[in-house]
């Protein structure tokens, strides 16, 4: 049976680490045993922000969508409840999208909204 | 669909003139900073200012209620032993009306770089006069600053 050294699975461990460590700074990125407490935690870190990313992008658009309300006289919450009488299923991304980019057929949608509140 | 983030010229910023006068400063310092901020378009942004100008005239007929005229102390210290100075609101109004207002809506606003650098777009005057007519700022009413 041939001989296998061990240095060889050890160097592909620390190269996996510090090649994730790319872009750290100073002996975070080049020295071992700080990189792989580096990367640990900069793991974790966006772990956490991958799920944290789904709501802070909906409390972007409701802000938005609350701001483009109010210039029309509607507060966030009325124009919502509107919506859900009004049986319009447009999710808050898309109307925030509207709001920036397609003013007047976010002002369709808040006429219509304003039809059926009381 | 990627959600919509302005280009730093996309960006369009107006200037406002506000009348400080009769109006309460906390609930004009409110809005003062929602508008700075930009916080009243759709293109709002949060790492980016996407607010307009705002000037503030008539900054020393600005009104304070219940008793924080006399209560209401501003604080400062040089850094030395006894080096606390401070101030009720009235000697404030009196000798700084702007840094009233100035102060008032700077604690509204975000602490950071960012926030600092939004605040340098409020102008705030005593008397009627402002310096700032070539930009042709609109007039916004106190109502209208209150909002919806």
């Amino acid at each position: 049976m041939p001989r296998a050294k061990r240095g060889f699975k050890a160097r592909r461990r620390r190269k996996k680490i510090l090649k994730l460590a790319k872009g750290m700074y100073a002996s975070r990125r080049t020295t071992y045993s700080v990189a792989k407490r580096a990367v640990f935690k900069s793991l974790s870190y966006a772990y956490k922000d991958r799920r944290l990313e789904k709501r802070d992008f909906r409390s972007l658009w409701i802000v938005r969508i609350n701001a483009a309300c109010r210039a029309h006289g509607l507060s966030y919450s009325r124009f919502i409840n509107g919506l859900k009488i009004a049986n319009i299923g447009l999710n808050r991304k898309s109307l925030a999208e509207m709001a920036a980019k397609d003013p007047i057929g976010f002002e369709a949608v808040i006429a219509k909204v304003k039809q059926v509140l009381p | 669909m990627k959600t919509y983030f302005p280009k730093q010229e996309e960006i369009e910023k107006k200037w406002y003139v506000v009348d400080a006068d009769g109006a309460v400063l906390g609930r004009l310092a409110a809005r003062l900073a929602d508008i700075l901020r930009g916080k009243n378009k759709p293109t709002f942004t949060p790492h980016m200012d996407t607010g307009d100008f705002v000037i503030v005239i008539n900054a020393e007929k600005v009104k304070l209620t219940g008793n924080k005229l006399n209560k209401k102390m501003y604080e400062r210290h040089s850094g030395y032993p006894g080096g606390l100075k401070v101030m009720n609101a009235r000697t404030m109004l009196s000798r700084k009306p702007e840094e009233v207002i100035y102060l008032a809506v700077k604690g509204m606003l975000p602490k950071n770089i960012l926030g600092r650098h939004i605040l340098k777009k409020l102008k705030v005057y005593r008397g009627n006069e402002h310096p700032h007519k070539a930009q042709m700022p609109i007039q916004l009413e106190i109502k209208e600053v209150y909002g919806a």
